[in-house]
């Protein structure tokens, strides 16, 4: 099944890339089908294909977050109704989020990454995201955190809740879009 | 509504992981090795070169009436060629040893084909057994940059090649910058922990436990202070505490020591020893006696030599009792375990990576000297 899981995250994350490369030559619609397409066929046709291969080895484990933001994104474009994270959310979670990474370098003597093997830090994660989301109104991080929590639970793929709701590329991806939305 | 209908499947998910959950025991088991008895016995079983390339990082998997070499083998370090070679050795009834010839076991493309998810591997490094799963291994591959970017895969063998691996869930980098060297310990309810270290950044060493599944369950730190504590082989003193051995990735010059005394859940800041030692890591073994034998290199900047040592206060001090090559040829990369019939072996890579030697001894041998 975590090929299965696998498979699927990487689809998603190609159809996003084709979508967002479409952008720039067709509207919005075509270049949601068309990236949905070629993420679905890419990953039917050719995931023994060196290039694949290579994605997988990339940017595996994709989780629920990663895969989750690309079609948050499509559907916004799509008309869909989307809440925006603000821009003080997004400065928030990418101070954490480098925070986390540090201490998971060994900068900072706490590990926080270890919590995310145990239960019961795991249900307290996960109901402080949904106590958020409650604050907010935003349904998104709690239904990526108690997604996640079902995978991590249900054994297919990591053992570690935090492979799937975060993931290295949201370093880039939420500073690029601060940036755009300060700038 | 939403939210609320999420919270309340979170709390269901909750309770059933917080009911499956087993927890850890976290005492070690303390095997108590046998006591010398015949003729001592030291001989050199296997040495094997090669003329061109790399063979190194031996590692030795126990198996009935004699082990299991296995190292990484091919034109360079970290090369798409290398891979994961084995030799048999066994002993016969008469007492001798008899080794096959080596062969290929693991390599890039076979990995990448029985890994889940299917993906690129690009070389493949330090080999360990899975103690824990009988023929079973424990395999240092990259997929992407060099070893900083490496995982640990979880190998399950069958007849002798992989039939199933998948990557140890160990640090947020997408689970890179783990590596093996050391054997595992086992602990007194079965399970076994794997020492690991961690290469990205300030560098630590670690320990691994799992599940009953073999999934990654918890992990625990080695680190130091202006150190880069890697490559940890820990030694249980009892069933709380126990001592490990770190080599500095930071060319110290010295040999470090980090202790635990609750059963691996902590482990104090790893502290430079008196050992000279270059960076370069050590195997340690139990001895009958309550002594420790160590083979290491003793010199803080080259690792040309290999010295057999006796520690009878838990590491405090130790005295060498053997030197196992009077010819420099970076002698280097030890492994040490216990046979089933008691004898020790010892597996060292030489010639500056371009082969291995096997040495068989017995306690009647450690005890003598």
């Amino acid at each position: 099944m975590s090929g299965v899981l696998a498979a699927g995250g990487l689809a998603v994350v190609l159809a996003w890339l084709v979508f967002t490369l479409a952008g720039w030559v067709v509207a919005a619609p075509v270049s949601v089908w068309l990236g949905g397409a070629v993420g679905a066929l890419a990953v039917l046709l050719l995931r023994d294909t060196l290039p694949l291969r290579g994605l997988v080895a990339l940017l595996a484990p994709f989780g629920v977050m990663l895969p989750a933001l690309a079609l948050r994104h499509m559907a916004a474009k799509l008309g869909l109704p989307v809440v925006p994270f603000g821009a003080l959310e997004l400065a928030v979670f990418l101070v954490a989020y480098v925070v986390f990474l540090a201490s998971a370098m060994g900068a900072l003597p706490l590990d926080i990454y270890r919590l995310g093997y145990a239960p019961l830090p795991v249900a307290g994660m996960v109901l402080a995201v949904c106590f958020y989301g409650f604050l907010t109104g935003n349904w998104f991080l709690p239904l990526v955190a108690v997604l996640g929590q079902a995978l991590w639970l249900s054994g297919w793929g990591s053992s570690n809740w935090f492979d799937y709701v975060t993931h290295v590329l949201l370093v880039p991806v939420a500073a690029v879009v601060l940036l755009l939305r300060v700038f | 509504m939403g939210i609320l209908a999420l919270t309340l499947l979170s709390l269901g998910l909750s309770g059933y992981a917080i009911w499956r959950d087993k927890g850890l025991e976290w005492s070690f088991a303390v095997s108590t090795p046998p006591a010398p008895q015949g003729a001592p016995r030291f001989e050199t079983v296997f040495d094997y070169s090669v003329d061109q390339g790399v063979a190194h990082a031996p590692a030795i998997v126990g198996r009935e009436n004699g082990a299991d070499i296995v190292w990484f083998q091919g034109s360079s370090e970290a090369q798409p060629d290398v891979e994961i070679h084995r030799a048999r050795l066994t002993r016969s009834p008469d007492g001798t040893w008899r080794a096959d010839t080596p062969k290929a076991i693991i390599t890039s493309p076979d990995l990448g084909n029985t890994f889940t998810p299917q993906q690129l591997v690009v070389t493949l490094g330090n080999t360990i057994e899975n103690e824990a799963s009988p023929d079973n291994l424990y395999t240092t591959v990259v997929s992407v940059g060099g070893w900083a970017m490496a995982s640990i895969a979880d190998v399950a063998m069958q007849d002798g090649r992989p039939a199933q691996a998948r990557k140890l869930n160990l640090s947020p980098f997408l689970n890179r910058s783990f590596l093996v060297k050391s054997p595992m310990v086992a602990y007194a309810d079965g399970s076994h922990g794997l020492p690991a270290y961690f290469e990205m950044g300030s560098t630590y060493g670690a320990l691994v436990r799992f599940d009953d599944t073999g999934r990654v369950r918890d992990q625990r730190r080695m680190a130091g202070d202006g150190v880069k504590p890697i490559q940890p082989m820990v030694v249980p003193l009892n069933a709380d505490r126990a001592v490990a051995f770190l080599r500095d990735f930071n060319d110290s010059g010295r040999l470090y020591v980090s202790r635990t005394s609750d059963g691996g859940q902590s482990w104090s800041k790893a502290e430079a020893t008196d050992i000279a030692h270059p960076n370069a890591p050590v195997a340690v073994l139990p001895v009958s006696g309550g002594r420790m034998l160590m083979a290491l290199n003793g010199d803080a900047e080259s690792a040309d030599l290999l010295h057999l040592a006796l520690s009878e206060d838990e590491g405090a001090t130790w005295r060498v009792i053997h030197s196992l090559d009077r010819k420099p040829g970076d002698a280097r990369y030890p492994m040490l375990r216990r046979l089933d019939d008691g004898d020790i072996l010892l597996v060292y890579s030489h010639g500056t990576k371009t082969g291995l030697r096997a040495v068989v001894m017995n306690e009647a041998w450690v005890a003598a000297q």
